[in-house]
């Protein structure tokens, strides 16, 4: 369905550009290249990419100072490359609009995957009454939520939490965002609230909680709505 | 040149106390001379004569050789002024009264000089032991202290305690004969042209400066300390007197002993740095050694099997089995790649432990979700009891420490047995276990199994050794300790504790 979509790669790596290249292109994708993010910036506005993916080390601008740049006009989804240890920027810049981030080295059927929760939560965004996941319904109107056609009974913060996670289903949403959303500004370290509220969710949502498939947790940065 | 405090101190107090001695005799004469006055006319004047003698002498044991001659002499004039008859001059008429007045004065003199002499020597052993015990009192501390800093601390204060020098510096060199100053007190900072003089000091082994035959233009001295072996430096002072040869004996002394214990700690530390050395050289060596091992088989793998996967076709089966092998190849590059990050984070310090609340669950799923492929010939279990509550942890930091344990139980056990990854929570502390049913740690290995590039030999996969000393560094960031034991019914068996408080969420709103 996103057969021929334009994909921007800002990456210093000829090594990494390569890859991706080959990965993308024989998936369908068109591929463009950038090596520095004066020419990411460039290549970006003339050839209106569907998607960017972005290495937050470039040689000659930071990588969250672009894509600070970036999110000023372009809304599409971007992904952010980065090496592992560096996972402050990585809330950081899934906090400034980064729709997912993939650590070096990655594999690349995670990429593609990656790639195509974001162009499908995309097109999701188009106000839907109910979201359908599995054996999983939401009914965000009249606030049901069904598994296996069993109604659960959720609480409003539970429900809340659910529709705010499957909303957004392949982004990761970090702790800090989670929390902003819905408990508010001066929640927002109480992160054993949000673990609590998970643990319940998963209780009652997941086929295995101890196994969780929808409500993924992102190691030390936040949780994904799986597929 | 210089003087010392005990010396410089005496002459001014001397000084008064021999007016005193002077003002004393006198009165003391006239007192005698009044009461003999009465005694006189009963007893007859000769009396009187050894009245006198006998003060003069009792004094001789209290006062100076000065203030005895002037009592003999006033007790004698006073004798004939007053006592021998003709009573109220000064004129002798018998011969044996001429020969007592003589008497007094050699009496005098005599006892003078023998308690004078007697004095001095008692001053001077009274001196000796104050210099004995200081120069003990130096051996003592000197020999207590230990490390080149504590030994000048320890010099500088007796130097204090026992010498009036106004500035005190010393200069040490560093193995490689170049001066560097460590210790001091009030010193003003040395001109260029001193410290070509300490130089010159330290290269002739000869003191240089005030006072002395070399440089004595300026106002410092420079001291060689030299050891038996090696020069370990010079000191630097400024005296405010110069010394009485007795005292410049016992500072050359007090010099000797700090240069010897200086020599001896410098010694010390020089057999250390090469013993360092040759430490850091050998695990430099291992850790070579081992890298270069351990890298060149995952790229030996992927080399081999790409350029066979390129230069010919082959059925879909081989194919997909040599990609397989790359892949394997990669991953265990890129463990290795981490585990090096890891332990250059740890051993530079540069770990921050960035806690906040888990579900411990989480965190087990996490790990045996990346170690799926690897665990999945072992019938792996994971128990958490209902009542464990969030702990606090760097979620990141930990699935590193559960991923290296997996990781070596999985090397270590035979494929089919248990591993068990289990967590409990008792008294404010976080225990997490991970125990194999496989053949157990080998008992030479676990007094160091936490040391780095320790590897067993039945290791399946070689590896650096850094896993098990990552996760002990990792756990202790979190100020929790980790143990490794043997269990009685076999097999291995990890245990972590980190104190982790219980999460406030009783009154939560739900």
């Amino acid at each position: 369905m996103n057969e021929n979509e334009t994909i921007l790669i800002i990456d210093d790596e000829i090594q990494i550009r390569r890859l991706l290249d080959i990965t993308l292109s024989a998936n369908g994708y068109k591929v463009i290249q950038s090596s520095t993010g004066k020419d990411g910036l460039i290549d970006a506005a003339s050839h209106h990419p569907a998607m960017i993916i972005l290495d937050l080390g470039l040689p000659d601008i930071d990588g969250l100072e672009l894509l600070k740049k970036l999110r000023d006009w372009y809304s599409k989804p971007i992904i952010i490359l980065s090496v592992r240890q560096s996972e402050e920027d990585i809330i950081t810049a899934l906090d400034q609009g980064a729709n997912d981030y993939l650590t070096k080295p990655f594999r690349s059927g995670e990429l593609l995957a990656r790639i195509r929760a974001a162009f499908r939560a995309t097109e999701n965004k188009k106000d839907a009454e109910i979201l359908t996941f599995g054996s999983l319904t939401i009914d965000l109107v009249n606030h049901i939520v069904r598994k296996n056609n069993n109604i659960i009974k959720l609480t409003s913060t539970e429900f809340s939490l659910l529709c705010l996670l499957s909303k957004n289903q392949g982004r990761v949403l970090t702790h800090q965002y989670i929390l902003k959303e819905i408990w508010g500004y001066s929640y927002i370290q109480q992160t054993q609230y949000l673990r609590v509220y998970i643990a319940q969710l998963r209780k009652k949502v997941e086929d295995n909680p101890s196994k969780p498939s929808l409500i993924i947790t992102e190691s030390g940065i936040g949780y994904r709505f799986g597929e | 040149m210089n003087i010392g405090k005990n010396i410089s101190n005496i002459k001014g107090p001397k000084f008064k106390i021999r007016i005193n001695h002077y003002l004393l005799s006198t009165i003391i004469i006239g007192l005698t001379a009044l009461v003999c006055i009465p005694l006189q006319k009963m007893q007859g004047y000769h009396v009187v004569s050894y009245i006198f003698l006998f003060i003069v002498s009792i004094l001789a044991t209290f006062v100076g050789i000065g203030p005895v001659f002037l009592a003999a002499a006033l007790s004698a004039l006073v004798w004939n002024f007053f006592f021998i008859p003709p009573h109220y001059t000064f004129h002798i008429e018998k011969a044996e009264d001429i020969l007592t007045f003589g008497l007094f004065f050699i009496i005098a003199l005599l006892s003078g000089i023998f308690t004078t002499r007697v004095r001095r020597q008692e001053y001077f052993a009274r001196e000796r032991e104050v210099r004995t015990n200081a120069l003990f009192q130096l051996t003592k501390e000197l020999s207590k202290a230990s490390g080149i800093d504590e030994v000048i601390s320890v010099a500088i204060k007796e130097i204090q305690e026992h010498f009036d020098v106004k500035n005190l510096e010393f200069y040490l060199q560093d193995g490689n004969n170049v001066l560097s100053n460590v210790g001091k007190i009030n010193a003003e900072p040395i001109t260029s042209e001193e410290t070509k003089i300490a130089e010159w000091v330290f290269n002739h082994a000869q003191k240089a400066g005030a006072n002395t035959a070399n440089f004595n233009s300026i106002p410092v001295t420079f001291y060689p300390l030299p050891g038996t072996r090696i020069v370990p430096g010079i000191a630097v002072a400024r005296h405010e007197q110069s010394f009485n040869d007795d005292k410049k004996v016992f500072w050359e002394t007090y010099l000797t002993l700090i240069s010897n214990a200086l020599e001896r700690e410098f010694l010390d530390e020089l057999a250390q740095k090469v013993k360092f050395f040759d430490e850091s050289d050998r695990l430099y060596k291992t850790l070579f050694n081992s890298i270069s091992h351990e890298l060149r088989i995952p790229v030996a793998t992927i080399m081999g099997a790409s350029d066979t996967l390129i230069n010919a076709s082959h059925p879909g089966n081989v194919q997909s089995e040599l990609f397989t092998e790359i892949l394997t190849a990669s991953l265990r590059l890129n463990r290795l790649i981490e585990n090096l990050l890891n332990m250059s984070r740890l051993e530079s310090g540069r770990i921050s432990v960035r806690l906040d609340w888990y579900d411990i669950n989480d965190l087990f799923h996490k790990v045996s979700e990346e170690l799926a492929n690897e665990l999945k010939p072992f019938s792996f279990k994971i128990i958490v009891p209902e009542y464990m509550p969030l702990v606090k942890i760097d979620f990141g930091l930990m699935e590193q420490v559960l991923y290296n344990l997996l990781v070596n139980s999985i090397q270590h056990t035979p494929a089919l047995f248990e591993i068990i990854l289990q967590s409990d929570y008792k008294n404010g502390e976080l225990i997490i276990q991970v125990s194999d049913k496989g053949p157990g740690l080998p008992d030479e290995l676990l007094p160091r199994i936490f040391k780095k590039f320790t590897r067993a030999k039945s290791s399946k996969t070689g590896g650096l050794g850094l896993g098990l000393s990552i996760a002990k560094g990792f756990v202790e960031a979190h100020k929790g300790t980790i143990i490794a034991e043997n269990k009685k019914e076999g097999g291995a068996v990890f245990t972590i504790i980190i104190p982790s408080e219980n999460p406030g969420i009783e009154n939560l709103q739900l």
